[in-house]
């Protein structure tokens, strides 16, 4: 049943991608792949709340191009606020206050563009329809507004992998929730049903894939162009790990997920609706309908278009992948 | 040296199942029956009531009192969702079976689980097989009760799978979510079978071949009803057979060792599109703040299940009668 539905089995040629996000720690890691992928070009970076809040998102996402040495790389900034409104979530016990591990970097010189980031999205699936990846790493509130800008985005992004969700398994801000998508149910079942061609990759995938603390000490005494400053970043949300999950490293979230844009062979998918619970104990659950029965009545996933969402995770392969990228001079 | 049977009351909604359910309690010298109590969810609980006269009728034990649950949910909700779809308009395979003689007993459900728990205090179990309404009502009459009753051993949920009514949700936990929830987070001992579990344990229609082929008197009585249970399956699932979920769910109280179990806490969703949601916590994980599943009591939800024994068991027993 899992098959592997992927338009392209493995990226060929130069793929243009945004990757809206929250850096982060592992969004940081996440963003210095991409820049050590030559067949991705980067058009943009739009920040979202999630691990911090939006304006500290932004801050870090510029700090971050300039360590790149892409300080030309526009970084719209999102909403503050979930789709509802009210003072998102933040967790800054995982990440740090300043959402970098609290390592005390310097402010950037660079300035966000004059563009939100849903007028930003739009703008650059209309300059290059079909051909533009959206890697959306935090709540979805900006994707959905893009949405509701623009009716036909859905059917002018080449496609969306989304960072989210939990199928049949358990959350991680409770047992019912992921934190990307309770950082914003409304968004998330807004942009899951558009009808976008989209990719879902749950932490019951990214949960799978672990740098251990010897890959971790493997990482700090590489050659990895980022590789110093990531391993200070990461002692913060490694003793997170420890604390929470019992697990001496820290899982990979935000690199599998990029993952799937450009070795999307690594992975296999199950097709289905996705819709997202906005209400009561289990608000920000992700339900996925398999189509393994036949409804005797239309019910609330009737008529949405599907979604592929990660089925299994080649562990050894993405975790050879992952850290060859993250050593890369 | 024979055992002192275990004590029994079902809670049921005949139900096609059930019935399998209770004629397998019958045949099972583990367990002893002491009462039906009755539930709406395949069919309304007037029917249920009726059924569940009828049934102890065709098995010659009048002895057993029916005792006539809630008619509407928890929270007093009349819109019930009825599985005449799945058991016929009679809830018995549409057979037109002449009405029952015997009546119901004065008291409710509720009030009868209440005494009786009461009066074996610790040694009985309540095996669950429709919506929870009647659980969950004892459970609010005598604050006692949950200490009081032994086990609770219910047919509902789905954990880590779709379900059966939408994507979310289980017929018997969406039937009352409500209740459902008072009943996983009560503190009694609670066993819960899902039908992550049960849809493992298919009859095929050879099975039903060969139960058509003995004489045994519940396997004929089956047969008869068994035709609409089995072309609902055929039609809405891709299995060539029907899911013995009732009589599954009953052999947890019999021989619990053909099943494993984990432990941690479960809350359902009562509100929104995944009302019904069965939601499992491991305990595993440490969450950065308090959740809803936070100090709340434990309970075990079965995980794998031996089929083939399960099939087995409950074949060999309705045929050997």
């Amino acid at each position: 049943m899992s098959n592997n539905n992927y338009s392209h089995a493995v990226l060929s040629g130069s793929s243009k991608l945004i990757i809206d996000t929250d850096p982060g720690i592992d969004d940081s890691m996440a963003i210095f792949m991409a820049f050590q992928t030559p067949e991705v070009e980067i058009l943009g970076l739009t920040t979202i709340f999630g691990n911090v809040a939006t304006e500290d998102a932004t801050h870090n996402a510029l700090l971050l191009c300039e360590i790149a040495g892409r300080p030309d790389i526009p970084v719209a900034e999102g909403s503050p606020e979930p789709l509802k409104g009210g003072k998102p979530r933040v967790a800054d016990f995982a990440h740090g206050s300043d959402g970098l591990g609290n390592i005390n970097l310097p402010p950037p010189k660079a300035k966000k563009s004059d563009k939100s980031a849903s007028e930003f999205l739009v703008d650059k699936v209309t300059e290059y329809p079909g051909e533009v990846s959206i890697l959306a790493l935090g709540p979805l509130t900006n994707l959905a507004l893009a949405i509701k800008r623009d009716s036909s985005f859905a059917s002018k992004v080449k496609n969306i992998v989304v960072l989210g969700g939990a199928f049949f398994a358990m959350g991680n801000v409770n047992p019912s929730a992921e934190a990307n998508i309770y950082g914003d149910p409304e968004a998330a079942d807004v942009v899951l049903t558009s009808g976008a061609n989209i990719v879902v990759v749950g932490i019951n995938i990214t949960t799978q894939v672990k740098l251990a603390d010897a890959d971790l000490l493997e990482l700090r005494q590489s050659e990895g162009k980022y590789a110093q400053l990531l391993s200070e970043m990461c002692k913060f949300y490694r003793d997170f790990h420890v604390k929470s999950d019992g697990v001496y490293g820290i899982f990979l979230h935000d690199p599998v997920s990029f993952v799937a844009v450009v070795r999307p062979d690594l992975f296999t998918y199950k097709k289905g609706v996705v819709r997202v619970e906005t209400q009561g104990i289990c608000v920000g659950h992700t339900l996925m309908d398999q189509g393994l029965k036949k409804w005797n009545t239309s019910n609330p996933w009737t008529g949405y278009s599907p979604v592929s969402v990660a089925w299994t995770v080649n562990v050894d392969e993405m975790l050879n992948y992952i850290k060859k990228v993250l050593m890369k001079p | 040296m024979a055992m002192e049977p275990k004590k029994i009351i079902i809670d049921t909604d005949p139900g096609i199942d059930d019935a399998m359910a209770i004629f397998l309690a019958f045949k099972s010298p583990e367990v002893e029956v002491i009462g039906l109590t009755t539930i709406y969810g395949n069919v309304y609980t007037t029917l249920a009531t009726k059924n569940a006269l009828h049934l102890l009728e065709v098995a010659g034990r009048t002895d057993i009192p029916v005792a006539e649950g809630s008619h509407v949910t928890l929270t007093k909700g009349t819109k019930l969702q009825i599985a005449d779809f799945v058991h016929g308009a009679d809830g018995l395979g549409n057979q037109n079976f002449p009405p029952p003689k015997g009546k119901p007993i004065e008291q409710s459900a509720a009030a009868f689980l209440v005494e009786q728990a009461i009066l074996y205090p610790g040694k009985i179990t309540v095996v669950a097989l429709g919506p929870l309404t009647n659980i969950a009502l004892a459970i609010q009459l005598d604050p006692a009760f949950a200490k009081n009753i032994g086990q609770i051993v219910l047919l509902g949920g789905a954990f880590s799978v779709n379900g059966n009514v939408n994507p979310a949700t289980e017929a018997n936990i969406f039937g009352d979510p409500d209740a459902a929830d008072v009943v996983f987070i009560s503190g009694a001992d609670v066993v819960a079978v899902g039908i992550n579990v049960t849809h493992q344990a298919v009859m095929t229609d050879a099975d039903r071949d060969k139960l058509a082929q003995s004489n045994g008197k519940f396997a004929q009585y089956l047969c008869q009803i068994l035709e609409v249970y089995f072309s609902y399956h055929h039609d809405a699932y891709a299995t060539r057979g029907v899911y013995l979920h009732d009589p599954t769910a009953l052999l947890v109280a019999i021989n619990p060792s053909l099943f494993t179990y984990t432990e941690g806490v479960v809350r359902v969703q009562t509100s929104g599109i995944t009302k019904g949601l069965t939601l499992f916590d491991n305990r595993q994980k440490r969450f950065a703040e308090i959740t809803e599943w936070t100090d709340k009591p434990m309970v075990k939800v079965a995980v794998t299940v031996d089929a083939k024994a399960v099939v087995k068991l409950i074949m060999d027993r309705l045929m050997d009668s």
